[in-house]
């Protein structure tokens, strides 16, 4: 079988190839790590590779499957995880050199999971720096490169999972999202990131940036991904102090391709904000598909959308700073210095702030929940615009110059400030070749609805198929 | 540099060095300048009514 063909297949089409024994664990991990080497020294997608314990375990997983131990979908497929993600024995660096020596001794319960479901761990992901930015810049171990123009950024803070999943380096990626650290890497880089509910996938082990903002999830190229991964790593954790004690459903039953009678909520507030005409055309463009195929989509009014930038960024900035406390005194000089000014500066909100921002939360929570008392789904763009140059200050949207921070997390931080699921997938290509999002947001722990929207409308384009030039 | 300024360069520099920021750098006109910037973008919070709304603390949502 063509490697490459093998790096481009989902998790789904794999799993059944693995448990028919049509394929060896061993062939997929040898064609990943045959991609990496050549698209690596421009993608930058890796902290930590870990090539020889992947075959390795490739091996084992090889011998349990012909033995007629096969434990489920994800046995032998290869995953990344953002290098946040406490691994037992391999360095973990939060995307700093602080943490260059740092190897925890134990898995982080997300890890744990993979490992007992038989996936395969080709290494750890880049990422900016402690998961504070939304682009991918990283000085310490270099800057992530957008697979579909290596001048433009990943989209942060899980930029290497964006680059690594969309350029077939690995089948399965995670990240964190704090204001959108999932899907704005997903939606720049073209590939499906789940932000599940917060408190559904556990953050035991993981660096935090905001305890009450952080939320770990799948990227995936297909929605099928992303139900299969969250069938795997969705559960209660005792170790977890926000850890949800819900049911777990099977996420796959989700994909039934059927979204009739479907309510899907439009705030018009998503267009008035800075937007690219383009990115709103193709995201109008994908309501009207879903209309077409039996959803009612309606125009719906959420005020309290202008107010989602300054309730996160006083939540996180004061949390971040709080956690990182003891790493400014120790280390500052160390920081990437952007990382340090936004640490530094945290330490100037009042307690005051902080608990009139939670205030608010309160309020921006309530009118998020009524609205999805009359819509089953919220939607809208993930993205104002496409993937900016690496490093840029500002970028464009429609007639409006915007910093490129409060640009990149404008459709995003809204579901951190309510815990509440949303998915990005792409939904169209702009003239210059670079993805389009779409973002699907339900209400807390119906990640079933939201995954079948998903589903429906990726299984009716042909998007999530195209591959970058690389 | 916001048009209000809610903090004087004095307490800034007061705050900084209580909080233990190293104000002999050449990075803190820069720091002051994103404090600056940072408190007024907060300022919009206060014309958000929030008599009625209790700081939701446990963050989770419904079914945690």
């Amino acid at each position: 079988m063509d490697p490459l063909e093998i790096c481009y297949m989902s998790a789904g089409q794999l799993s059944g190839l693995i448990q028919s024994k049509e394929i060896s664990p061993v062939e997929v991990i040898d064609a990943h790590l045959a991609r990496i080497d050549a698209t690596e020294p421009i993608l930058n997608s890796f902290i930590t590779l870990l090539p020889d314990e992947a075959r390795a375990a490739a091996r084992r997983a090889e011998a349990d499957i012909r033995a007629g131990k096969y434990r489920g979908p994800l046995h032998g497929i290869p995953v990344g995880l953002k290098d946040l993600f406490n691994t037992a024995g391999v360095r973990t660096t939060s995307g700093s050199k602080i943490f260059d020596n740092f190897i925890p001794a134990e898995d982080c319960t997300v890890a744990t999971k993979f490992r007992q479901a038989g996936s395969i761990l080709l290494g750890k992901l880049n990422m900016h720096q402690f998961a504070y930015g939304p682009t991918g810049e990283n000085p310490d171990y270099g800057h992530m490169h957008n697979p579909w123009d290596p001048e433009l950024v990943t989209g942060g803070s899980s930029g290497g999972s964006g680059s690594a999943t969309v350029a077939g380096q690995c089948t399965i990626t995670t990240g964190s999202d704090t204001g959108g650290s999932v899907r704005i890497p997903a939606a720049l880089c073209g590939i499906v990131g789940l932000k599940p509910t917060y408190g559904l996938v556990s953050r035991h082990g993981l660096t935090p940036l905001s305890w009450s903002l952080d939320h770990p999830g799948p990227m995936v190229r297909t929605v099928e991904d992303a139900a299969l991964t969250m069938n795997v790593i969705a559960g209660h954790d005792s170790k977890d102090v926000a850890s949800a004690k819900v049911d777990i459903p099977d996420y796959t039953t989700a994909l039934t391709g059927d979204v009739k009678g479907l309510r899907i909520g439009v705030p018009e507030e998503y267009f008035e904000a800075p937007l690219d005409p383009n990115v709103g055309q193709a995201v109008r463009d994908a309501l009207d598909l879903l209309e077409s195929m039996g959803a009612e989509v309606k125009p719906v009014s959420f005020p309290m959308f202008k107010d989602a930038f300054p309730i996160s960024t006083a939540i996180l900035m004061a949390e971040a700073s709080a956690f990182h406390r003891d790493l400014l005194a120790k280390d500052a000089d160390k920081l990437y210095p952007p990382i340090r000014l936004r640490l530094e500066a945290g330490l100037f909100i009042s307690s005051a702030d902080y608990l009139r921002a939670q205030q608010a939360r309160t309020l921006f929570d309530r009118q998020t929940r009524q609205l999805l008392e009359d819509v089953d789904l919220l939607a809208g763009p993930t993205e104002p615009v496409t993937a900016p140059k690496i490093l840029a200050a500002r970028v464009q949207a429609g007639e409006t110059s915007l910093g490129t921070t409060p640009a990149l997390t404008q459709y995003t931080r809204p579901y951190n400030i309510t815990g509440m699921p949303a998915i990005s997938i792409p939904c169209g290509f702009s003239d210059a070749g670079l993805p389009y999002a779409l973002q699907l947001a339900g209400r807390p722990f119906d990640e079933l609805t939201v995954l079948r929207a998903a589903h429906a409308y990726e299984q009716a384009t042909d998007w999530h198929k195209r591959r970058p030039p690389i | 540099m916001p048009e209000e300024s809610r903090l004087s360069k004095e307490a800034f520099l007061f705050m900084a060095e209580s909080a233990g920021i190293d104000v002999t750098g050449e990075h803190v006109d820069e720091l002051f300048s994103i404090v600056q910037a940072t408190l007024a973008g907060l300022d919009s919070l206060k014309e958000i009514d929030v008599t009625d709304a209790e700081p939701d603390m446990s963050f989770a949502p419904d079914g945690a």
